[in-house]
Parts: C-alpha cells; structure tokens; sequence
C-alpha cells in the first residue's frame, strides 16, 4: 500500500505545478453551470413550484455538485493514457515493475483527480454562493458523509474508466465505449435527479453508476437524510468492490492478448 | 490568379483525400468510431425528452425543433472536424514548430496547416445531422439550406479556432484557452438561444459566433427570410477573412523552435 501512497504523492507534487492550467479549465465549467441556470430558471417559471420533489435552487446545486464530481474525475484523459499505454505496448514496461498496473493507473490518477476536485468544489461553492446563496435548510452534519460519498464516487468512477481503457486489449481504440458511458453518466446522472425519470429507467438508474458516481453525493448534498445516506454509501461500497474485481479480471484477461513488437 | 485557386484547391482536396484514406485504414475502427458517435450524440435527445415532458416549450423551440438545432449543432461540428481537424490542434502545431514543414511548401500555409488530418468521428457528426433533417420532415429545399448553413456554420467554427490558434503566435500557453474558447461553441450550440438574455446573448452573435454558426441559421430553416440568410453569408465571409488576417499577422512573428520530431 505504501508504493502506491508514494506514486500518489510524487503525482500530487507533479500536478501542483500545473494549478493555473486547471484553473483555466474553470471556463467550461463555469459555462455549463450558467447554461444550466439559465435553462431552469426557464423552465421553473415559477421559482417556488417544485418538479418531482426539487426546487430551482436545489436542481442548479445538484448540477454543481455533479459536474464538480464529473469534472475531478477527468476521465476521458485516464481512458486516453490506459489505451495509448495499450496500443504503444508502454503497458509493457508497467507490467515487470513491483506493483500493479490497475494499482498504479488508480493512484496516479487520483492525486490528479482529488487536487482537481479541491479547486473545483472552491469554484463551484463560489459560484453556487454568488448565483442562488445557501440552500433552504442546509444541513452542515452533511458535509464529511457528502465528502466520503464524493472521494468514492470518483474512485468508483476511476475504476470504471480503467475498465473501458483496458477493453483497447480487444480494440484498437476504447474511446467510442468511454463516449457512451460518459454519455450515460452525463444525461442520467449530472443533468437531472433519477426522480426525474419514469417508472423502470428510474429503477434501472437506482442500480446503475449513475446511482453511486454522481447521483449520491449530490442527492446527500442538496437534500440529505442518514436513511439515503446509509443506502448510498452501502450501493458505493459494493459496487467499490465489484469494480475493483472487474478491473483485476479484465486486466489479466486482456494482457494474455497483449503481443508487443520491438522497435 | 484563376490557375493557383484551382491548384490550391486541388492540393486542399488532395490532403483531405489521404487524410480520409488514412483514416480508414483501420475499417473497423472507422466504422466503429462512426456508429458510436451517432449514438452517442442520439443519447443527448433523452435530455431534451426530460425537458420537454416538463414543458411544450423551451427557449421558442418545440421537441422538432430543438432536434433540427442539434442536428445543426452536430453537422457544423463535424464538417469542420471532418475536413479541418488540425485547425483545432493550430496552437500545438505553432509552439511545437510544426509550422516549418508547411512554409516551406510553394502553397497557402493557413489551408495546408489545418487540412492535415482529418476526424473519423465527425463523419458520425455530419450524418447525425443529417438524420435529424429526416426526422424533422425531409424537403429538397430544407436539404439545400441544412447543407448551406452546415457549411458556413463548419466555416465559422473553423475560423474561431484559427483566431484562437494564431493567439500562440502572441502569447504563450495559448493551447488551453484555444480549448476552452472552441468548447465555448459546442455548448452554447446545443442550447436554445431563447433561454439566454442580454448581454451573453449579445456575446454569442458577436465575440463567441454561435449566433451566427448556427441560431440564425436555424431560424432560417425554421422560417426562410432572405436578409438573415444574406447576413449568415456575409458574416460567414467576414469570419473567415479575420481569421485569415490573424493568421498572416501573426506568422510574421513566427521564429520555429529547437524541437526535432519526424513528420510522419
């Protein structure tokens, strides 16, 4: 375990050195949140209605939430590296080293991923703040269950992505499989609330990583309770699990494949 | 001057020709790239379907009309990914001094810089767009006008990343603002300009030009009106002679690098 806290550690210092790049990145980020206002302060025309259970202000904050979580995981890069690593045969020279590849891909990028999800939450708290204020009836025990739900559904997210970059084993390219599932992610989870949704996609969604990845620590966010806290952490526990195991199975399926020419 | 338009042409072709033909080298991912953009953009309607179960009508727009927006949104993004993708990579290939192997060709250095390689995935942009024509009802004359604006839009989109791009000539770490800046038009295109008020709306038919890639135009296929038609097209013109401009002005200061790479 160590070896890997050393790997995130030398990764963290590494990427401190880049802060004002990620700050840059802020201007997407700050776009799609004002896209979002705009487009439900439009459809909430009155903003005391609420539409299946939420109001104005807790729909643009459960965006802010879930594009702060979208935005740390930085998943189309992770996907990107594992697959290059893959189609260079670089994978090879990860592969006789005293640690494991998926070890390494999670710690790496998690230094990445937590630093950018400081700067992001700064940002986006700032600018939920400036926008809508506090919301109604915040409840500050949240704050360290909203913490713990975020940091796994980012790892959960993380190991996912490993997932799909390893499928370049099989593919030349994993992209197109990242594109629907950020795609899936993006539309069930960042935009709106599974209550959103009828009858059997919302009970597909509620066992589905849209549940543990985003919808989570956002619904614990804007509207928390220790019963959906309890059966949030719980669904991110087993599916941290399952998909370290996917990760592990894929892995040693895949480097079977693996045939790396010299050069 | 009639012979070098049509030499220069003829070498444009030829670049985005290989570059297609590169590109396909590897059928399976070229289709695969294809298929998977076109559902991946499909996936983007459930949004649009959510909303619209809340309300009849968003920004001015009904659920037809929303989807000819996208498919506008898309076919701009892929046609000028398609045939002018390293206009989007223009920064990288100033600061790498990559710019060299292009000056020293007896042709236009801005057309041959940015129809160097070609996108297979915007393929699945162009037909995405296409699809949403059928669906929002085909006629001959929408065809004609989709195809029109998808080609000025494409233009505009591709003279904002030249204007973004050249900024390396100016300044350095240039590379992520051109990013963020091309981004800027992706998302806005895809929302209702009708949501948005005042002074962002000025911005977008001005400094940002979604307005002009691809709002006005849907009005026009919404409802024809020649004055805004001409506007797109003159604009479109405008656009692309600032980039042009840009570019020439900036290439003046252009110094290469130390940098050596093969140029594969």
């Amino acid at each position: 375990m160590r070896k890997y806290f050393y790997i995130f550690k030398s990764n963290l210092i590494a990427n401190l050195q880049y802060v004002s790049n990620i700050m840059i990145g802020f201007i997407t980020y700050f776009v799609i949140i004002f896209i979002f206002t705009n487009l439900w302060e439009y459809i909430y025309s009155n903003p005391d209605k609420l539409i299946n259970g939420y109001g104005l202000e807790q729909m643009i904050w459960y965006v802010i939430v879930t594009e702060i979580l979208w935005y740390a995981t930085g998943g189309r890069k992770l996907c990107n590296k594992i697959s290059n690593d893959v189609k260079s045969g670089n994978i090879a020279y990860n592969m006789n080293k005293p640690y494991s590849y998926i070890g390494y891909s999670l710690s790496s990028h998690m230094s990445e991923a937590i630093l950018r999800g400081v700067l992001y939450t700064i940002a986006g708290m700032v600018m939920g703040l400036v926008l809508l204020g506090p919301i109604k009836d915040f409840n500050l025990i949240s704050i360290p269950f909203v913490l713990i739900s975020s940091l796994l559904a980012v790892l959960i997210n993380i190991l996912l992505v490993i997932c799909i970059g390893l499928t370049a084993f099989w593919v030349e390219d994993s992209g197109p499989f990242y594109w629907i599932y950020s795609k899936v992610i993006l539309v069930f989870g960042t935009m709106f609330p599974i209550e959103y949704f009828p009858g059997i996609i919302k009970i597909i969604l509620n066992y589905s990583p849209v549940y543990v990845t985003t919808y989570g620590p956002a619904k614990l966010f804007i509207d928390f309770s220790f019963e959906s806290c309890l059966s949030i952490l719980v669904a991110q526990i087993i599916y941290l699990i399952l998909s370290v195991l996917l990760a592990s199975f894929i892995y040693r399926k895949g480097v079977r494949q693996l045939n790396v020419n010299g050069g | 001057m009639l012979m070098a338009v049509k030499n220069q042409a003829r070498c444009t072709f030829l670049a985005i020709k290989y570059g297609i033909v590169k590109e396909m080298l590897n059928r399976v991912s070229f289709i695969t790239n294809i298929t998977f953009m076109i559902l991946n953009n499909a996936s983007m309607l459930i949004q649009w379907i959510v909303l619209y179960s809340l309300k009849d009508n968003i920004g001015g727009y009904t659920f037809k009309e929303i989807m000819l927006l996208w498919g506008l949104a898309a076919s701009t993004y892929g046609f000028s990914h398609a045939f002018f993708y390293s206009s989007f990579k223009l920064s990288d290939t100033i600061n790498k001094g990559k710019l060299d192997a292009f000056i020293v060709q007896p042709k236009n250095v801005l057309l041959n810089a940015i129809t160097t390689h070609v996108s297979s995935s915007a393929f699945g942009d162009l037909i995405f767009g296409y699809l949403m024509v059928f669906i929002y009802g085909f006629s001959f004359k929408l065809f004609f006008l989709f195809t029109f604006f998808t080609i000025t839009g494409g233009l505009i989109i591709v003279a904002f990343a030249i204007i973004l791009g050249s900024l390396a000539f100016f300044m350095d770490s240039s590379e992520l603002i051109a990013d963020n800046g091309n981004n800027l038009i992706v998302h806005f295109a895809t929302y209702p300009d009708g949501i948005f008020k005042g002074f962002v709306k000025l911005i977008l038919f001005t400094i940002v030009p979604v307005g002009i890639a691809n709002y006005i135009p849907l009005q026009v296929l919404i409802n024809f009106d020649i004055v805004k038609f001409l506007i797109v097209l003159s604009l479109t013109i405008f656009f692309i002679s600032l980039a042009c401009l840009i570019f020439k002005l900036g290439l003046k200061k252009y110094s290469s690098t130390n940098l050596m790479s093969a140029r594969i």
